[in-house]
C-alpha cells in the first residue's frame, strides 16, 4: 500500500465497512459482529503500520495526504500525523475492537444499527485527530453526533432519552459557533495574504488582531468560540453536566468509547487549534481555565465519592482526571503538556477498563448500585483483580500509567502554578478515597447478597476484552518513554518549548 | 420573433404542450391515465436535457427573458423536483381515489411559470410567469376536491396568493409609472441616474414588489399562510409547493438586487433584508418546535430556510449568490425526500401527520426511515450532507461581507431548529412501535425517488464540488 493512502484508510476502513454493512440483512447478527470485529481489527493494524513508518524526530505532519476537495473556497482534504495524532489514533484504534468483543454478548437487540453507528463514530473519531483542514475537521467533529445520538438514545438506558438528547445539543451548543470562527479565521487569513484556506498549516500563519478587551478582540472570541466547543467536550467545570447522564445511560460499549476517546476530542482541540492559533488570548485565558481546572478535579471528587451508582461513579472520576488534563495543557510546559497527554490516554485506559467492567456485573445483575455488591471477591476472583488493576491505575499506583501522566502534570506545572498545583493534589488522594472505597464496598464486604453468591466469574471473551488494557497501564507504567517520545517533538513545536 | 428565440425557449415549448396533451388525453383517452406519471417525468427529463444541450444565448425575446447559466441552474432543480414530485404523486394519487389526469398537466404548468419567472428580465413577465406557477398551484392544492381541508388550502393559498399578486402589480405598476420601462436593466439605469431616497415612487414601488416577493417565499411577516397550505394540500402538491415557487422567487429577488446594484440598496435596503431573514430564522424555528404535524413544521422549517438562503442575498457578491444557489438546491433534495417519505407513511389524508405516528417506524421500515433521519440532520445543517454544506456557504459569505453576526445570528438558529429535526428521529429509531400495523406500503417508484434524494443528500454532502462549480458559473453571469 503507499504511503500516502495509509491515514485515509485509517480513517475510512471502519465507515466504509459500516455502510458495507447497513445492506445486510437484519438477522445476520454474527456475520455483523465479526465483520464488524475484523474492520477495527484492521483499523488498529493500519494504525501500528503508521506508528512503524512515523519518525518521532520530525515535528511536522508526516504520512501527509492533500486532495483538492473544494478549490475555489480553498478546502482540501488533507489529512497529517504528527506525535500528538498517533497517540491518539492509537488509542481509539486499541479501544474499538474492545468496545466490540465487550458487547459481543450484551448487545443483542439490532445489532446491525449499533455496529454501524459504532464504526461511523470511529470514522469521525479518528477523521478528527487526523484531519489538517480546519474544514474537514469540522466535518469529522461532527459526523461524530449522529452515531452517538443512535448509541445513546437506543441501546441506552431508562433515562436514554434525555440523555441523547441532552448530548446532541450541548454538543452542537459548541460547535455551532466553532463554524463560525473557522469560516472567521480563513476570512482573516484571507484578508492578509489574498487566498482563501482552511489548511491548518495555513491557519497558523494568520496573526488574528488581538484587539481591546473582549468583544472588540477578534483574537478573544475566535478563542472564546473554539474552546466553548471544546470545553463542553472535555467536559470542563461547569459544563460538564451532560456528562454523567450520557455515560450512565450509554451502554457500555458507548460509555468507552464517550470516555476513553471522546473526551480526548475536547482537550486534543484546545492543544491542537486554541493553543497554537489564538496564543495571546490562550494566555490571557489561562488563570481561568486552571481555575475552572481544579474546580473540576476536587468538585468532580467530591461528588463521585457521593454516588451510589458504580457507573456515574466512574463517570464523575472523568471530571476529576479531565481536570488534570486541562491543568496540564494551560500549565504550558513541555513536561505538563506531555503529561496531559499521556494522561489523555491513560484516561482511555483507566476508564475504558472501568466502565467495561463495571458493565461485566451489570450484565449479570441488571444493576450498578453499589448496595446491590459486596463480597464479590470471593466469588469471581479473577474480576477482582482485574478490577483492582484498572482502580490502581486510574488512581495513579507507581508502577501503572495513571501515575506517569499526573506526576508529569503536576511536576510540569509546579514552577509557575504552585498554588493550582497543591489543590489539584488533593484531588489525587480524593481519587484514591473514592475509588478505593468503592473496591472495598463491592468487593471486600461481607458476602450479604443471595444473588451474588452465584456469579461466575470473567468469561474469556471478557478477560479478552480487559487483557490488552491492562498490558499497555503496565508498559505506560514502567516505560512511558514509548510513547512521550513520540510526541514530545510534535509538543515542542505546538507550544513553543 | 427569430428562430433562434424559438430555440431558447425550447424545454417550456416542450412543458406545454406535453401538459396541454395530458390535459386533453385524460378527457378523450382515460384509459391510459395510469402512465400520465410517467409521462409528466419523462417530459420534465426530456426539457432538462433540451436545457442542457440547447444553446444559452442571454436576453431573448427582446430582452424579456434572459436564458443563461443562472437559468439554467435553476431549470435544473425545477425539473428534478418535478419528475421527483411525478414519482411520487402517481402512489398516492391512486391511494387517495384522486387520479385525474389534471394533475400532471398543471405540474407542468406551474413548472413552465417557475421557469419564466426564474428568467424574467422584465418585471411584467415577472408577474406572467408568478401567475401561470401561482394559478397552476391554486389547482393542486385544492385537488382533493372531497377534503374540507384540501380545499380549505386551495383556498388559503389563492386568497394570500392573489393578495401578493395585486401588491406586487401595485409594486411593478409602481416602477413603472416612475421609468417608463418593464426592464429590470433599463429600470436600474432609471435608478442609478437620481437617488432612491429622493425618489418616492420607486421607493415605494420596490416596497410593494418585495412584499409581494415576501409573500411567495413565506418569509416573516408574509409567512401567516403557510402552515395551514402545507398541512392541506395533498402531500406530493406540497413538496412541489416548498421548493419549487421559492426557489424561483427567490432566484427572481437575486436578479432585481444584482440589476439595481446592490450600491444603490445598500443603506436602507439591505438592514432591511438582513431583519426579514433573521425574522424568519427565529420565528420558522421557534414555533416549528411546538408543531405536532409533521407538515406543519416543515412548513414552518421552510420559513426559517427561506431565511438562511436570503442571508446569502444580503451579502450578495459572488460568495452570497453561489451560496444562496447552492442552498436552493440543497433544500430541493431535502425538502422533497422528506416529503416524499411523510406521503409514502400516512395513511389517510384525512388524518393529520402526527410525528407521534412515525413511532417506531425505523425498524419496521428503515429504508424511507432512513431517507426520512437523513433529511432531517441534512435541514439540520448536519455534516456530511448537502444542508451543511449549503449553510456553510451561506454563512461564509456573511461573514466574508463583514457580517459576521448574521453568521452568529444564524447558527444560533440552526441550534433551536436541531431540537425539532432530532425528535422526529427519536420517534423514528427511540419509540416503540405502536401495536397496529400499517394499511400500505409503498410502491418501488417511491422508494427509487427517496433513494435518489437520499444518494443526492449525501453525495453531495461528500462531493460538492460538482454542484458549487455549477452554482459558480451562473453566479457569474449575474455578477458581469
Amino acid at each position: 500500500m503507499p504511503t500516502d493512502f495509509l491515514l485515509s484508510a485509517i480513517v475510512l476502513t471502519p465507515g466504509v465497512v459500516g455502510l458495507l454493512l447497513l445492506v445486510t440483512p437484519r438477522e445476520a447478527a454474527r456475520l455483523q459482529r465479526w465483520v464488524s470485529l475484523l474492520a477495527s481489527l484492521l483499523t488498529l493494524v493500519l494504525a501500528a503500520v503508521a506508528w512503524s513508518r512515523f519518525d518521532p524526530a520530525n515535528a511536522s505532519f508526516q504520512l501527509v495526504e492533500a486532495r483538492t476537495w473544494l478549490p475555489s473556497v480553498g478546502i482540501g482534504y488533507r489529512l497529517g500525523m504528527d506525535g500528538i495524532s498517533l497517540v491518539l489514533v492509537l488509542l481509539t484504534a486499541l479501544l474499538q475492537p474492545i468496545v466490540f468483543i465487550s458487547s459481543w454478548r450484551s448487545i443483542h437487540d439490532k445489532v446491525k444499527g449499533y455496529v454501524v453507528a459504532m464504526l461511523l463514530l470511529e470514522t469521525g473519531v479518528l477523521g478528527a485527530f487526523l484531519a489538517t483542514d480546519l474544514f474537514l475537521f469540522y466535518v469529522f467533529w461532527e459526523l461524530m453526533l449522529v452515531p452517538m445520538y443512535f448509541i445513546i438514545g437506543v441501546w441506552g438506558g431508562e433515562r436514554r432519552i434525555y440523555a441523547a438528547v441532552k448530548f446532541v445539543l450541548f454538543t452542537l451548543a459548541g460547535s455551532l459557533l466553532m463554524l463560525v470562527a473557522i469560516i472567521y479565521l480563513s476570512f482573516v487569513f484571507h484578508a492578509q495574504t489574498g487566498t482563501w484556506s482552511f489548511a491548518y498549516e495555513d491557519m497558523l500563519r494568520a496573526a488574528v488582531p488581538m484587539g481591546q478587551g473582549f468583544w472588540h478582540s477578534p483574537q478573544m472570541l475566535l478563542f472564546a468560540a473554539f474552546a466553548l466547543a471544546f470545553a463542553i467536550k472535555v467536559p470542563i467545570f461547569p459544563l460538564h453536566t451532560w456528562l454523567p447522564d450520557a455515560h450512565t445511560e450509554a451502554p457500555t460499549g458507548g460509555s468507552i468509547i464517550l470516555a476513553g476517546v471522546l473526551l480526548k476530542l475536547g482537550t486534543y482541540g484546545l492543544l491542537r487549534f486554541n493553543r497554537p492559533l489564538f496564543p495571546e488570548a490562550w494566555h490571557r485565558a489561562t488563570p481561568l481555565f486552571l481555575t475552572l481546572a481544579v474546580i473540576g478535579i476536587v468538585y468532580g471528587a467530591l461528588v463521585a465519592w457521593a454516588q451510589k451508582d458504580m457507573k456515574k461513579l466512574v463517570a464523575y472520576s472523568s471530571v476529576t482526571h479531565m481536570g488534570f488534563i486541562v491543568l496540564g495543557l494551560f500549565a504550558g510546559t513541555v513536561t505538563s503538556t506531555q503529561g496531559a497527554l499521556l494522561q489523555m490516554v491513560n484516561h482511555g485506559l483507566s476508564t475504558g477498563a472501568l466502565f467495561l467492567l463495571v458493565g461485566v456485573v451489570y450484565d449479570r445483575r441488571h444493576t450498578r448500585m453499589i448496595e446491590d455488591f459486596g463480597g464479590l471477591a470471593a466469588v469471581m476472583p479473577l474480576y477482582t483483580g482485574a478490577f483492582l488493576i484498572a482502580t490502581l491505575s486510574s488512581i495513579g499506583l507507581p508502577g501503572l500509567n495513571g501515575f506517569v501522566g499526573e506526576f508529569l502534570i503536576l511536576t510540569g506545572a509546579f514552577p509557575r502554578h504552585p498554588a493550582f498545583v497543591a489543590v489539584a493534589a488533593t484531588g489525587v488522594v480524593l481519587g484514591a478515597v473514592y475509588m478505593l472505597s468503592l473496591v472495598r464496598r463491592v468487593f471486600w464486604n461481607p458476602l450479604a447478597i443471595e444473588a451474588n453468591r452465584s456469579l461466575p466469574d470473567l468469561t474469556w471473551r471478557e478477560a479478552l476484552a480487559f487483557a490488552p488494557l491492562a498490558f499497555f497501564m503496565v508498559w505506560i507504567g514502567v516505560h512511558p518513554g514509548t510513547f512521550l517520545s513520540l510526541s514530545e517533538t510534535a509538543v515542542r513545536r505546538l507550544i513553543g518549548g | 420573433m427569430n428562430p433562434s428565440d424559438l430555440a431558447a425557449v425550447a424545454p417550456e415549448l416542450l412543458l406545454v404542450v406535453m401538459g396541454a396533451v395530458l390535459v386533453l388525453a385524460d378527457a378523450f383517452v382515460p384509459a391510459l391515465r395510469p402512465r400520465f406519471g410517467a409521462v409528466a417525468g419523462a417530459s420534465a427529463v426530456a426539457a432538462a436535457i433540451l436545457r442542457w444541450t440547447g444553446p444559452l444565448p442571454g436576453a431573448v425575446w427582446s430582452g424579456a427573458l434572459v436564458v443563461d447559466p443562472l437559468a439554467r441552474f435553476v431549470d435544473s432543480y425545477i425539473l428534478a423536483a418535478v419528475v421527483l414530485v411525478a414519482v411520487i404523486a402517481g402512489p398516492y394519487l391512486a391511494r387517495t381515489a384522486a387520479s385525474y389526469g389534471e394533475f400532471y398537466g398543471l405540474l407542468l404548468f406551474s413548472a413552465v411559470g417557475a421557469m419564466v419567472l426564474a428568467k424574467a428580465d422584465s418585471l411584467l413577465v415577472v408577474f406572467i410567469g408568478l401567475e401561470l406557477l401561482s394559478i397552476s398551484l391554486y389547482v393542486l392544492n385544492a385537488f382533493h376536491r372531497d377534503s374540507g381541508v384540501s380545499l380549505e388550502a386551495g383556498w388559503k393559498y389563492l386568497v394570500v396568493g392573489a393578495f401578493a399578486s395585486a401588491l406586487l402589480l401595485f409594486g411593478i405598476a409602481l416602477l413603472y409609472g416612475a421609468t417608463g420601462t418593464f426592464s429590470l436593466a433599463a429600470t436600474a439605469r432609471v435608478v442609478a441616474e437620481r437617488p432612491l431616497a429622493g425618489n418616492p415612487l420607486v421607493l415605494a414601488g420596490l416596497a410593494l414588489a418585495l412584499a409581494g416577493f415576501g409573500f411567495k417565499l413565506a418569509l416573516v411577516p408574509f409567512h401567516a399562510w403557510a402552515p395551514d397550505v402545507y398541512q392541506g394540500s395533498p402531500t406530493p402538491v406540497t413538496a412541489f409547493l416548498s421548493v419549487v415557487p421559492k426557489g424561483a422567487m427567490l432566484v427572481t429577488l437575486a436578479r432585481v438586487v444584482a440589476a439595481l446594484a446592490p450600491q444603490a440598496l445598500t443603506p436602507k435596503w439591505l438592514p432591511l433584508l438582513a431583519t426579514i431573514a433573521v425574522a424568519s430564522q427565529v420565528l420558522g424555528n421557534l414555533v416549528a418546535i411546538a408543531q405536532r404535524d409533521v407538515k406543519r413544521m416543515l412548513a414552518y422549517s421552510g420559513i426559517a430556510h427561506m431565511g438562511y438562503a436570503l442571508v446569502g442575498v444580503v451579502a450578495f457578491g459572488f460568495d452570497g449568490l453561489v451560496g444562496v444557489l447552492v442552498y436552493l438546491a440543497a433544500y430541493t433534495v431535502m425538502n422533497i425526500a422528506a416529503f416524499a417519505v411523510v406521503s409514502a407513511f400516512s395513511e389517510s389524508e384525512d388524518e393529520p401527520h402526527l410525528i407521534t405516528d412515525l413511532a417506531g417506524q425505523g425498524w419496521r421500515r428503515p429504508f424511507l426511515s432512513f431517507t426520512l433521519a437523513l433529511a432531517m440532520f441534512s435541514l439540520a445543517g448536519i455534516p456530511p450532507t448537502v444542508g451543511f454544506v449549503a449553510k456553510f456557504l451561506v454563512f461564509r459569505a456573511a461573514v466574508n461581507q463583514g457580517l459576521a453576526w448574521l453568521a452568529v445570528v444564524g447558527v444560533l438558529a440552526s441550534f433551536v431548529s436541531v431540537f425539532f429535526y432530532v425528535r422526529v428521529v427519536y420517534y423514528l429509531y427511540m419509540k416503540p412501535l405502536p401495536q397496529r400495523a400499517p394499511a400500505y406500503l409503498e410502491p418501488w417508484p417511491v422508494r427509487v425517488a427517496a433513494g435518489a434524494c437520499a444518494l443526492a443528500i449525501v453525495g453531495l454532502g461528500i462531493f460538492p464540488s460538482w454542484l458549487l462549480n455549477a452554482a459558480e458559473t451562473a453566479a457569474k453571469t449575474l455578477l458581469r
